[in-house]
């Protein structure tokens, strides 16, 4: 039985500031590297099974010249009500202890019924030996299992990070520090709209944004709880209730 | 001899129809074969389930090395003998002298050949054949050093993430959960060792996977010593 938030020694979570983002992709560039995803072409995109473990969402609003682009990286929201745990015959995926929602690749059978139940579509399944041009090689991440065909990957929250860190923290005997585990995509967000953190930490940073007027998540009618707390974009022209001149 | 039989058989049944008589021999055979298929099958079974595979299935685990290098001599306490046939007193050496990054990494590591000839460029006679494919992959005789392609004895899955310091560092803090015992000197980090790898300091050219390190030994002892049992603890 997963603990209650509270009662966790970490409750990992991260905190995105839409109104920060530029949909630049470096966070979906940082992530392919980090966790050994399968390079997407073109025909991936095309049969609509290109695997991103974090995606930056686009949106149109409005008619040239008065247009906006508005922009959302969604990644697995590692919900805490999560409808994919339930579904799987085999509890590859659950819930554990730090507030993570857990994929063990070597108990998955690849049934594809969690990626069915999530609502957020962040699931992503191997219908393919992953391959990798000979240049890379090399530029495979060792911490990081390499997904065979037939099962399916997520968002991890980078959980090699948060053993290492949590490994570290251990050994000099105290409790991880806020800011020290940084996920590849926090780590590469170069307006830093993405933050990673303990909720659990009271003075983390995650926990002060997290209760920013702004907050909001996503989907919340289906009440999964999820652990990625979006902050609303600002909108200065339509506070001020003119368009650009 | 089976004309003789054929013929016993059709004096024997003379009111035997003749599909039967041809069916016998065929059903013997045949669970011959069966026999030998299901013989084969529960060995495969019985090898895969204790996780060591048996030695005279042509499955033996002491791989044989590029450079016969002694595990005995360096680490061992004893006298033994060298690759001329001279005895030689064991060095008893510590295991972290080479294998430095055991208590701080994930990986033992295995030492650079320079290490090899911070001793070796002097100690050890000419003649000596691993010694001198040492010097030569250093650098030190010819012109062409190349590296040695050691092969690896503990190797562990894909999805698991295996990270000797916090094991090292738990049984160095629990000396009583120390089940190995090794013939070389126990100082320090080195005193763990033989729990999982064995008694390394006595295997003489090959080094050989004593346990079968399979996930319900990992289990079993991070249970028993109350360490985290979440999957994503290795497997990630």
């Amino acid at each position: 039985m997963t603990l209650q938030r509270e009662k966790r020694d970490y409750s990992w979570g991260m905190v995105v500031d839409v109104d920060k983002c530029t949909g630049c992709q470096a966070c979906v560039l940082a992530c392919q590297a980090e966790n050994n995803v399968p390079l997407n072409l073109q025909d991936r995109f095309e049969r609509a099974r290109a695997m991103q473990w974090i995606r930056v969402e686009r949106y149109w609003e409005g008619e040239f010249p008065d247009i906006k682009a508005r922009f959302i990286p969604i990644m697995c929201q590692h919900c805490e009500n999560a409808p994919c745990e339930p579904v799987c015959p085999v509890f590859a995926t659950y819930h554990n202890n730090e507030g993570l929602n857990v994929q063990v690749y070597n108990r998955c059978v690849g049934t594809r019924y969690c990626a069915n139940g999530c609502p957020y579509i962040v699931r992503f399944f191997n219908y393919w030996e992953p391959v990798w041009p000979e240049a890379f090689r090399n530029h495979l991440n060792p911490d990081v299992t390499v997904r065979s065909r037939g099962i399916m990957e997520k968002c991890s929250f980078c959980v090699q990070r948060i053993r290492r860190g949590v490994r570290n923290a251990e050994r000099d005997g105290r409790k991880v520090q806020d800011g020290e585990i940084q996920t590849a995509c926090t780590q590469a967000c170069p307006t830093d709209a993405l933050v990673f953190g303990n909720f659990n930490d009271k003075d983390s940073r995650v926990s002060k944004m997290k209760d920013d007027d702004r907050h909001y998540t996503l989907l919340p009618h289906l009440a999964t709880d999820p652990n990625v707390v979006y902050l609303a974009q600002i909108d200065t022209d339509r506070s001020a209730g003119s368009s650009h001149g | 001899m089976l004309s003789a039989l054929l013929e016993f058989l059709r004096e024997k049944h003379r009111t035997t129809p003749v599909w039967l008589k041809v069916l016998i021999p065929v059903l013997g055979v045949g669970s011959l074969g069966v026999v030998a298929v299901l013989g084969a099958v529960l060995a495969f079974v019985i090898t895969a389930w204790l996780g060591q595979p048996i030695p005279v299935l042509g499955f033996d685990q002491s791989i044989e090395q590029p450079i016969p290098f002694s595990h005995t001599i360096h680490a061992g306490t004893g006298v033994y003998e060298n690759s001329l046939g001279d005895q030689v007193q064991g060095l008893g050496m510590d295991c972290t002298f080479c294998h430095r990054t055991v208590t701080t990494q994930a990986n033992a590591g295995i030492p650079p050949v320079q290490f090899c000839t911070y001793c070796h460029q002097v100690i050890g006679k000419d003649e000596s054949e691993p010694l001198t494919q040492i010097r030569m992959s250093a650098g030190i005789i010819g012109d062409d050093p190349q590296p040695i392609n050691w092969r690896r004895v503990h190797r562990m899955p894909d999805h698991v993430r295996f990270v000797h310091e916090p094991h090292v560092r738990y049984l160095l803090d629990h000396p009583d959960k120390i089940t190995g015992t090794s013939t070389g000197t126990n100082i320090g980090a080195a005193s763990v060792c033989s729990t999982c790898h064995g008694d390394v300091a006595s295997m003489k050219r090959t080094v050989t996977q004593v346990e079968p390190l399979k996930m319900g030994q990992c289990v079993n002892c991070h249970r028993d010593n109350n360490a985290p049992t979440d999957c994503a603890s290795c497997h990630h």
